[in-house]
């Protein structure tokens, strides 16, 4: 709804922002058709994760930051365990480190297929949501379910549930599945992957607005391979450091009108992580299908417009179910499902590329390995001043639509990030002032 | 990470919601104890994640489902709602699920009528919402909760009797209720 200000303004208040994570909203003013001042207001309220992760045992963080997020648990499981295993000094063995890419993979394409099918595509194909869109494109949201439901298969293989998996420690699993399990479930990751193959092709023929960001962008790039549990960071402005550099680079600070806190990259901001961020620094790291059918598409080398991160997440799922099914074709059984890793005393740092971009971890341990610090920096926090950066750039050139078509345009824009208020603190209206 | 699964029949049992979380825990917990009765025909299972339920609802003649409910309610109180192919639409605000940051995006309401849209609703849905006390991480189930498990778990019991998933007592397995659970729901 809108009504008339004293001062000739006007606000707009579109109730709760839609198919986001999350608690939280937009207040966007108008001043001459120039956008003078766009916030996301994260209300939903801080959970004190950080501070309720000190005094417990170094074990225990995967379990504890799983329950950040139902979208993302395994994002916060790989990296609290790349952090806690830093401090103790421990490397896992190669087999673990694929186990747990297999397991991410899953969560990629559980997250990505609920985004591109029952979030984001109702944005392009002008509908409210899945459910009107599931009237008259049927096969569409079937698809998506399918793809999902591969996804969530897998989760359930390896991580031993689809929600907060129960598998991971510290050190890698409790137990590995066996290579007859993994070959069951190889026929399903198969045909999904041609399916997200004809997703690409779907998602790249809806009308895209014309955007270009100028920010920075950041993600992990492993040794080898897509960045997915693990890498080291770069930024498209030629930055590389180590992930035990992270809070020399990346520092974050309250907004007041956020719960969620704003991070910048050396003292810059906005920078953007997530699928744009990853494809634009990793397209070489792709598996040939998913190149194939980005270059197939016109997607090119690199993607700055917001808008086609839909494509960018079709992508990212033709190559986790292909990277899943590579990981699988070399399953040996016989692996230690773990190893052993003793606590000492001393910081340790990890990262790893949730759906929505680079989750950062950091913990200092007491040499009985009792957590006396920790440090999360999600990805939706590192992206809130880009998504306001965004409807500044974008709401200049939507200010003659009426408040309807307004608050739905920049519903979509920020759902191009796929926000996870959840993570970020810890769900969105929309306000509107005009003068 | 097999699952034991009970054996797959026309009529279906879900528990909803995160064993982690407080009474989010009760629809597993009611799943879990009517799963304990062995009633022949009937599948029991265990979700945490709504857009799951669709692929388990098409071609069924009844679904029940059991999921723990925030509407500023007496903690413990049964709310009972039924739809189903043929039925009114939910509205988003008739029944919203617990889990946040989970599916909170998609929630039960969301896919019930997606499931409507993809005309894949079994023939009589039934929603047991049970009202929440607590839904803290690693919370064990509140008192009021916990004391509505049986009750709910009757409920269950008579939904499946009146409309003739279950004819007659015979169909209920040992016959007994069992002390403890002795087969997993399919998870």
């Amino acid at each position: 709804m809108s009504h008339k200000l004293t001062d000739g303004g006007q606000v707009m208040h579109v109730g709760t922002l839609s198919r986001v994570e999350g608690e939280g909203a937009m207040h966007i003013e108008y001043s001459g058709g120039q956008a003078t001042l766009v916030q996301l207001r994260i209300y939903e309220p801080p959970r004190f994760y950080e501070a309720f992760l000190r005094g417990r045992a170094w074990t225990e963080p995967p379990d504890i930051t799983a329950r950040i997020c139902g979208i993302c648990p395994v994002a916060y499981q790989m990296s609290s365990c790349g952090a806690i295993e830093d401090a103790c000094g421990v490397t896992v063995p190669e087999a673990i480190r694929l186990m747990r890419r297999l397991l991410y993979c899953g969560e990629w394409i559980e997250s990505h297929a609920l985004h591109i099918f029952l979030l984001h595509a109702p944005d392009f194909l002008g509908y409210d949501g899945a459910i009107e869109m599931a009237a008259d494109h049927p096969a569409v949201v079937e698809r998506g379910l399918r793809l999902k439901k591969a996804g969530n298969d897998l989760m359930d293989l390896v991580g031993g549930r689809s929600v907060h998996p129960i598998n991971v420690r510290i050190g890698g699993f409790y137990k590995m599945p066996s290579v007859a399990e993994l070959r069951r479930i190889r026929p399903v990751l198969e045909r999904a992957r041609d399916e997200a193959v004809e997703t690409v092709r779907l998602v790249a023929g809806f009308d895209f607005p014309e955007m270009e960001q100028p920010y920075e962008y950041l993600s992990l790039r492993p040794e080898v391979g897509y960045p997915i549990e693990s890498g080291s960071v770069v930024t498209t402005a030629g930055k590389a450091f180590a992930v035990q550099d992270f809070t020399a680079h990346i520092q974050e600070q309250h907004v007041e009108w956020s719960n969620a806190l704003h991070a910048t990259l050396d003292g810059e901001s906005p920078y953007v992580v997530g699928p744009l961020a990853r494809y634009t620094l990793n397209f070489d790291r792709l598996s040939p299908i998913a190149q194939d059918i980005a270059r197939e598409v016109g997607l090119g080398t690199t993607c700055r417009n917001p808008f086609r991160s839909i494509i960018v997440r079709a992508v990212e799922l033709v190559y986790a179910y292909d990277e899943a099914i590579r990981i699988i074709d070399g399953w040996r059984d016989g692996v230690a499902p773990a190893v052993p890793v003793p606590p000492r005393a001393g910081e340790g740092f990890g990262a790893s590329e949730a759906p929505r971009g680079v989750l950062f971890h950091r913990y200092v341990l007491d040499d009985a390995g009792i957590i006396t610090d920790a440090q999360i920096v999600p990805p939706t926090s590192q992206n809130q001043p880009s998504i306001e950066a965004d409807l500044r750039t974008m709401v200049q050139t939507w200010s003659e639509l009426d408040d309807h078509a307004l608050s739905h345009r920049c519903e979509h824009a920020i759902r191009n990030y796929d926000p996870c208020i959840s993570c970020a603190t810890h769900f969105l209206d929309l306000t509107v002032k005009r003068s | 990470m097999t699952r034991a699964k009970v054996g797959a029949g026309r009529a279906l049992v879900v528990g909803l919601g995160s064993p982690d979380r407080g009474d989010d825990a009760v629809g597993p917990t009611v799943a879990r104890r009517v799963a304990t009765l062995l009633l022949t025909g009937i599948q029991v299972v265990e979700r945490e994640d709504p857009t799951s339920l669709i692929e388990l609802w098409g071609d069924r003649d009844l679904a029940v489902v059991v999921d723990a409910v925030c509407s500023d309610g007496v903690p413990g109180t049964l709310v009972i709602l039924e739809t189903g192919i043929g039925g009114a639409p939910l509205t988003e605000d008739a029944w919203t699920s617990t889990g946040r940051g989970g599916t909170h995006a998609f929630g039960l309401a969301e896919a019930v009528e997606l499931a409507r849209a993809l005309h894949r609703l079994p023939r009589r849905l039934v929603l047991i919402g049970i009202e929440a006390g607590g839904l803290e991480h690693g919370d064990p189930l509140t008192a009021p909760v916990n004391a509505a498990v049986e009750r709910a778990v009757e409920a269950v019991y008579g939904i499946l009797s009146q409309t003739g998933a279950l004819p007659s007592h015979r169909n209920r397995g040992s016959g007994t209720r069992p002390a403890r659970a002795v087969q997993e729901v399919d998870r």
